[in-house]
């Protein structure tokens, strides 16, 4: 894969120098820091809010969980969606701007230029997943007293992987459809198909379907098996770049 | 002298679009070559086969004696590309940039420096710090040519590289051009013909996806200068031209300054005998008499059927 590392090198650089330092990273900054404080004053802000009207519903007292439960439910509903729509132009952008031509005239394989693509965006966003459940740990424990880690970090961990998987489904789709915002249409159309299909239990078992409601539990403490949808999820993603690769090699430019 | 570029057969469809029709070109090693043609001719689709971003239909291109279908990656480290509308990553500096193309091509630190240094000076860029987004076209013109030449390529491909920029600009990037010749073979796509008859050795017209004419500028000139009579007569020149206008063997007349009259023929021979006589029948002094030589203009003009690019 000739020019992989100066290509990816540039890939690096351009994010704290674009949109792109601002948009995901704000997001899950914004959910980090506000968390914590949510789920612990959820019972009052209800009450604040709808006054008499819940005056028969007794609400559990917020635990570290729902400190947890919040961060996840957030990466798992906003920041997917957001990421989806970043990521919907992360290639065709490149060749509607021209950019492509000018690199793709050098020697730098096209494989390269796909590759370097998706595995710089990955590793951002497990920088940023990493910093966000930081903060958050963090703040749990000034919030509610205690915060023990596993929970909050095996779930984190296991969505950062559905995430990889969407990065490199955005990376193919990015490729196929030169529209950003069909790519990202089509996108959420998979999130969709995923979620509904981790109903049935042989796919909500092992597939990667199961990525999108196993974070949830990990974060409420409960005991699940990820292994096989963690593995089936990355050797999903790597086939996923692989596919981009060869149809991305097919393409006139 | 071996070729830097040989096409055979080269053809391009786009759905029911031919939009390359069997296309031969030979373009020696270290010559200039213009590639002409009106708009949708197929000039960029030709330049986008060579540089390995479309792929041909048909047909063979070789490029520096190795063919490019399985030539792979490494043969691009001997190629300078610049398309028609350079895209550039506009939150980097002109420098930024360079040094970036040097990377991709693998060049080594002490070699980039020297090279950037050099080549933003060439480009007229070597104080301007600001982002490439606040560029003007012409100034994307020059840092694309400079970007092109980073690799001290043995073949230069552009794709109208003199299209956005100002005389200075221009003159400064053809001069450039002229100084490559002998050591890099440059290709390229203009719409300017004068561009052409300055710093071109060879050149190819394209019309509707096929070459119409490919030979060295002034052989092609020449071809074409043997059918065209200029006559300058003392006086009575527009009834003279009016009656050369009606004759079978004459295609063209166009009235110069004075007593001057611009002839396209069809038979030199008949137009040899026949204009001295209608001089005389006429009792015209005849100052002159010369066959005239075609500019790349006309040439172009009568090749392609009167549409310019």
């Amino acid at each position: 894969m000739s020019g992989f590392a100066a290509f990816a090198g540039k890939e690096a650089r351009e994010i704290p120098r674009t949109w792109r330092i601002w948009v995901l990273p704000g997001i899950l900054l914004f959910f980090a820091l506000t968390g914590p404080a949510l789920a612990k004053f959820t019972p009052q802000i209800l009450e604040t809010f709808a006054g008499d009207q819940f005056k028969g519903l007794v609400l559990p007292t917020p635990t570290y969980l729902d400190a947890y439960g919040q961060w996840i439910k957030n990466l798992s509903g906003i920041a997917l969606y957001a990421l989806i729509i970043i990521y919907g132009s992360i290639i065709s952008s490149e060749r509607k701007s021209g950019t492509a031509v000018l690199v793709l005239t050098k020697p730098v394989s096209r494989t390269a230029f796909v590759v370097a693509k998706a595995a710089v965006h990955s590793m951002f966003l497990a920088v940023l997943v990493v910093a966000g459940t930081l903060i958050t740990w963090g703040l749990t424990a000034a919030v509610f007293g205690q915060a023990p880690g596993s929970a909050l970090w095996s779930s984190a961990m296991v969505w950062l992987v559905f995430g990889v998987l969407f990065i490199a489904l955005m990376t193919l789709l990015s490729v196929i459809i030169s529209s950003a915002a069909g790519a990202a249409g089509a996108g959420l159309g998979v999130y969709a198909l995923v979620s509904i299909a981790a109903i049935w239990r042989p796919l909500g078992a092992y597939s990667p379907a199961a990525l999108a409601s196993q974070p949830t539990s990990l974060a409420a403490g409960k005991d699940v098996a990820v292994l096989w949808p963690v593995l089936t999820s990355l050797l999903l993603a790597v086939l996923l770049v692989a596919l981009a690769a060869f149809a991305f090699r097919r393409k006139d430019l | 002298m071996s070729t830097a570029i040989q096409t055979t057969g080269l053809t391009k469809v786009y759905d029911e679009k031919r939009a390359l029709d069997s296309i031969d070109l030979a373009v020696e090693e270290g010559s200039i070559f213009g590639f002409l043609g009106p708009n949708g001719a197929g000039k960029t689709t030709t330049l986008r086969i060579l540089t390995g971003l479309a792929r041909a239909t048909s047909g063979s291109v070789q490029i520096l004696g190795r063919d490019l279908s399985t030539a792979g990656n490494s043969m691009r480290s001997e190629i300078g590309v610049l398309p028609d509308v350079p895209g550039f990553y506009e939150w980097m500096t002109a420098e930024e940039f360079m040094r970036f193309a040097g990377r991709l091509f693998g060049i080594g630190r002490s070699v980039i420096d020297e090279r950037v240094g050099v080549l933003l000076d060439l480009a007229g860029l070597t104080d301007v710090d600001t982002k490439i987004g606040g560029y003007s076209r012409g100034m994307k013109q020059r840092l694309g040519v400079a970007q092109a030449l980073v690799n001290a390529p043995r073949l230069l491909l552009l794709d109208e590289p003199t299209s956005a920029l100002d005389p200075m600009g221009r003159k400064d990037v053809l001069d450039m051009l002229i100084s490559l010749r002998g050591r890099t073979t440059v290709f390229f796509s203009t719409h300017i013909l004068s561009d052409v008859e300055r710093v071109c050795d060879t050149v190819a017209i394209l019309d509707h996806g096929r070459v119409v004419a490919q030979a060295p500028i002034d052989e092609l000139k020449a071809r074409y200068g043997q059918q065209k009579v200029v006559v300058e007569v003392t006086g009575g020149a527009d009834e003279l031209a009016a009656q050369l206008g009606q004759q079978s063997w004459v295609s063209a007349v166009v009235r110069g300054h004075n007593g001057r009259i611009e002839v396209t023929v069809t038979d030199v021979g008949a137009a040899q005998q026949q204009i001295p006589a209608m001089i005389a029948s006429r009792q015209l002094g005849l100052s002159r008499m010369e066959a005239g030589e075609m500019g790349l203009e006309e040439v172009f003009v009568e090749l392609v059927g009167g549409v310019q690019s």
